[in-house]
């Protein structure tokens, strides 16, 4: 099983700089490492928006363009990460408040909270425990999904590229972080949802 | 995000320790994986964003959005059209999007002058012509990102408009 946790997030930078810059350069493999390494953040942070497949694919995109345009002109390459997710947070924004269906002009979030997630197929879940554990994730306040969701991404991201899909401090995401896994767990102890041997196991 | 606390005291015999902490997430993870990979179609589309990696031009970016602007909602929402703003150092593209599915725009470069306008978006671009005034029209624009590539007129280098969404 991949590796979710913080210590997952320490990737050098090193890499990255050298294929932003090779990327600018014209070197087509070096941005697919970018694709590889960012799309799963890119893609995490428009459903942690809530956004459907249609709308998430086009922040996706429109992301994704905005690095080729950008892709030159970025003053801090070891940045980049932080800058799509940047980029992909400033566009679902967009795309919620463009939208007819609409959420709050204020930005209260909390006012779709029990929304089911969109366009995903629960039938994929076959463990008891795992359906138990998503239902209990869709009941958790907004901003607890939005981080947990984020933090989901395939690659795991880095507290430093999180801290800019959230606009949140790097610092306080640890601590976040804690205390929303903390609630969730409270909330699915006592439905058998993960019995002792089993976790040891998982481990 | 609003703070709120949970007593760990009174979650379990002696709290949770981070390794469960740990696990429960790789548990999320896991799951995520399953429920909501990245579609094929979408990680495509970011490699195939790099053909639009050009160097030559410059960048006009965003600087108004009627979708975007608090203080343009109020009232405006809902099917009106939509007026972006872009802007490069010397020069000014204003467009106003309007229509759904084959949606149109009409724009406006400043510093006018005659050139051309390639529209670029998913399926590829078309080129338009921009009048003596600076204004230009393009029909029949399909969804998803779009970018306007400006030659000609009162610019000396092309100016290329950040991408946007419509």
């Amino acid at each position: 099983m991949r590796s979710v946790g913080a210590a997952a997030a320490a990737d050098p930078a090193e890499p990255i700089v050298v294929d932003v810059r090779a990327a600018a350069g014209g070197d087509r493999d070096a941005w697919d490492r970018l694709v590889a390494r960012f799309t799963g953040l890119v893609w995490a942070v428009a459903r942690s928006h809530r956004l459907s497949d249609a709308d998430a694919a086009d922040v996706s995109q429109t992301t994704w363009l905005r690095l080729a345009e950008h892709l030159h002109r970025l003053r801090e390459p070891e940045r980049v990460g932080g800058w799509l997710a940047t980029t992909a947070r400033h566009e679902s924004l967009r795309t919620l408040r463009g939208s007819t269906r609409l959420v709050p002009v204020d930005d209260d979030f909390d006012a779709i909270v029990g929304e089911q997630w969109p366009d995903v197929d629960r039938r994929l879940l076959d463990e008891e425990r795992d359906v138990a554990l998503w239902e209990a994730f869709g009941t958790l306040a907004q901003p607890c999904q939005r981080l947990l969701h984020t933090l989901m991404a395939d690659p795991a991201p880095s507290y430093a590229d999180v801290s800019a899909a959230l606009d949140m401090p790097v610092g306080s995401i640890g601590p976040r972080r804690a205390r929303c896994l903390q609630r969730l767990r409270t909330m699915t102890q006592g439905t058998a949802a993960c019995p002792q041997d089993e976790r040891m196991m998982a481990g | 995000m609003s703070e709120e606390r949970i007593e760990i005291a009174s979650v379990s015999d002696g709290g949770v320790s981070e390794d469960e902490l740990d696990q429960l997430m790789a548990q999320l993870g896991s799951i995520a994986n399953r429920l909501d990979p990245v579609p094929a179609a979408v990680r495509e589309a970011a490699r195939a964003a790099f053909a639009w990696c050009t160097v030559d031009a410059e960048l006009a970016a965003l600087t108004f959005d009627s979708w975007a602007d608090d203080r343009a909602l109020v009232g405006v929402r809902g099917g009106g059209a939509r007026q972006l703003t872009f802007e490069a150092e010397k020069v000014i593209v204003e467009i106003q999007l309007s229509g759904g599915p084959t949606a149109s725009l009409v724009g406006q470069i400043v510093p006018a002058g005659a050139g051309s306008v390639e529209v670029r978006h998913e399926g590829g671009s078309t080129t338009v012509d921009v009048d003596a005034l600076g204004r230009f029209t393009a029909g029949r624009l399909p969804g998803g990102p779009l970018s306007l590539r400006c030659s000609g007129g009162g610019t000396a280098v092309p100016v290329e408009t950040e991408w946007v969404a419509v």
